[in-house]
């Protein structure tokens, strides 16, 4: 028996449940299991399958977070693990200082899947590492270095991608950062416009903020943005790290604007949530950058044999059960569902909104949205607030996801804003009796 | 139902613990806030004024212009400057309303986890 095998052997889920509090208390990160419990959101993630998760102790959820968009083709979608397995008994990673076969061959099925130009591939492990790469790119390639982002962006927690994200929180303890990162409001092409100076050398966001609050980018906003950065010779730099691979109903997000960039960020549902790969598909006028400068962009662990192989086993499960069409029926369901919710809690739901499966639903108040997750729990329902607008749940369940399992969604959405409503009219009564 | 002056002496109690905590100043040393507490029942009000993660005043009142507004019942807000009630469990409740920033809410309970662990 390995140290392995005595793990996944363990069934009793009340020692198992112990053990990882323990765990997390002593070893890991105490306060964010103090959260996660006030929170209920506690889930200690067992078995795994379609838009499920199961807790060990057997409950199962419908997983409405599948970690920001990680699992658009299921969770363990078993197709994927067998290709990750074949690959496991052919390959170990390969070597970053190396030729592989496998980096070529999912760089080509990324330009031909990209909209547009893009073309050249560099691949690494996460969103944040490949946002990374799109500013060096981009700094590399112009000679510039100014970056306008957006305010309440999100892309990610790292070096060069921490300054680009839109909230104070994440960065104020870190301080100093890299310079030379400006924010502007979101959807706002005057703004855009105005911060524009002779060292900008690209414009970087979302075309759905995600953690922001789920709001769509308007196509003209994107037609105007793709316009003004050609007239100056500025790039533009799409992070399709929650948005791609299906998520809002195309394969890829730009592709609903007709706006192509010249880099996007991707990661994510890349590798099917089994083998972690992410990467900036750029032009071919940009990888001119490369020729003077072929190793000033590595990663030791970046487009591995098996990493890659994984995505390519994952795009090709997207595109054989045409996932983004999937999200385009399930999304539009969702929406009915959501439509009615609004119309008969109009005092608790302000808005919803999305594209595809990335749906968002806004409550007028912070404290709602993390109770709405506390509640949502209890009914079935795995859901967190976006993490830089806590006034907005977001709906992001695996693309696989069933009509029975969407209209489950929606009832317990349904169950939780009457509980909300109960537990305010409670709170009016004792406030009116005072 | 809670008086204010009890309240004042669940403060008083709350500020001593927090500032006499090393760990807990060293955690709040970036947290400089007005906090307001609200008594939606009796109506009373007060003023918590800290800088640099040390509480300097609490007062009676709404004083200053407020980072963060906490509202409840007096009761509710006495117990949870004694340490009796976990304050983010009362706001998944409904119990307290919090007008402010998610990372405020977190650092309140923070707060509360290293005074009382056990809550």
């Amino acid at each position: 028996m390995t140290v392995v095998d005595d793990i996944l052997a363990e069934k009793d889920f009340e020692k198992i449940r112990k053990e990882t509090e323990t765990n997390y208390r002593e070893y890991l990160n105490p306060f964010a299991l103090r959260m996660f419990k006030n929170a209920g959101l506690d889930v200690i993630e067992g078995r795994r399958e379609g838009a499920c998760v199961w807790d060990i102790s057997g409950e199962k959820y419908i997983d409405c977070v599948t970690g920001a968009g990680i699992f658009n083709a299921g969770r363990h979608n078993r197709e994927i693990t067998d290709a990750l397995k074949k690959a496991l008994d052919v390959y170990d990673m390969g070597g970053w200082i190396s030729i592989i076969r496998e980096r070529g061959l999912l760089a080509k099925k990324l330009a031909q899947i990209t909209p547009g130009n893009l073309k050249y591939s560099i691949f690494c492990c996460g969103g944040g590492e490949a946002v990374e790469v799109a500013i060096k790119l981009a700094r590399g390639h112009t000679g510039k270095t100014e970056i306008i982002c957006m305010e309440n962006g999100y892309h990610g927690v790292t070096g060069f991608a921490l300054p680009a994200t839109g909230r104070e929180v994440y960065k104020k303890p870190f301080a100093p950062l890299t310079p030379g990162y400006i924010h502007v409001p979101f959807n706002d092409l005057d703004a855009v416009k105005s911060a524009i100076t002779k060292d900008t050398a690209a414009v970087l966001l979302e075309p759905v903020q995600g953690e922001g609050g789920i709001r769509p980018a308007d196509d003209s906003y994107l037609a105007g943005l793709r316009k003004l950065c050609t007239e100056n010779e500025i790039l533009l730099i799409f992070d399709e790290v929650q948005t791609g691979f299906g998520r809002t109903g195309k394969m890829f997000c730009a592709e609903h604007s007709g706006v192509t960039p010249d880099i996007m960020v991707l990661a994510k549902s890349m590798s099917g949530g089994l083998y972690p790969i992410s990467c900036a598909v750029f032009t071919e006028e940009i990888s001119d950058f490369l020729y003077s400068h072929p190793f000033i962009i590595i990663n030791s662990f970046g487009g591995t044999s098996l990493a890659c192989l994984t995505a390519l086993a994952t795009i090709e499960y997207i595109e054989k059960n045409n996932l983004p069409e999937r999200a385009v029926q399930m999304g539009k369901r969702f929406m009915e569902g959501l439509l009615a919710l609004k119309k008969n809690f109009p005092e608790l739901v302000v808005d919803v909104r999305g594209k595809g499966l990335m749906l968002g639903i806004e409550f007028p108040e912070d404290s709602i949205g993390p109770r709405m997750a506390c509640l949502l729990k209890k009914n079935g329902v795995i859901s967190i607030y976006t993490f830089n607008n806590p006034k907005i749940i977001r709906i992001m369940p695996s693309l696989v996801i069933t009509e029975e399992e969407v209209d489950f969604v929606i009832d317990a959405f349904d169950k939780s804003l009457k509980e909300i409503r109960a537990q305010e009219a409670g709170r009016n009564m004792k406030g009116a009796g005072k | 139902m809670a008086t204010s002056d009890e309240i004042m002496e669940a403060l008083a109690d709350f500020k001593e613990q927090c500032n006499g905590n090393k760990r807990l100043r060293r955690m709040q040393r970036d947290w400089t806030k007005v906090l307001h507490y609200a008594a939606v029942d009796t109506g009373d009000k007060f003023t918590m004024t800290v800088r640099e993660g040390e509480i300097l005043s609490n007062e009676k009142g709404a004083a200053g212009t407020p980072d963060v507004i906490i509202e409840g019942e007096s009761e509710t807000l006495c117990n949870m400057f004694w340490g009796d009630i976990n304050p983010t469990q009362m706001y998944l409740k409904g119990e307290i309303k919090v007008k402010g920033t998610q990372e405020d809410i977190m650092r309140i309970d923070a707060i509360t986890a290293i005074i009382w662990p056990e809550v």
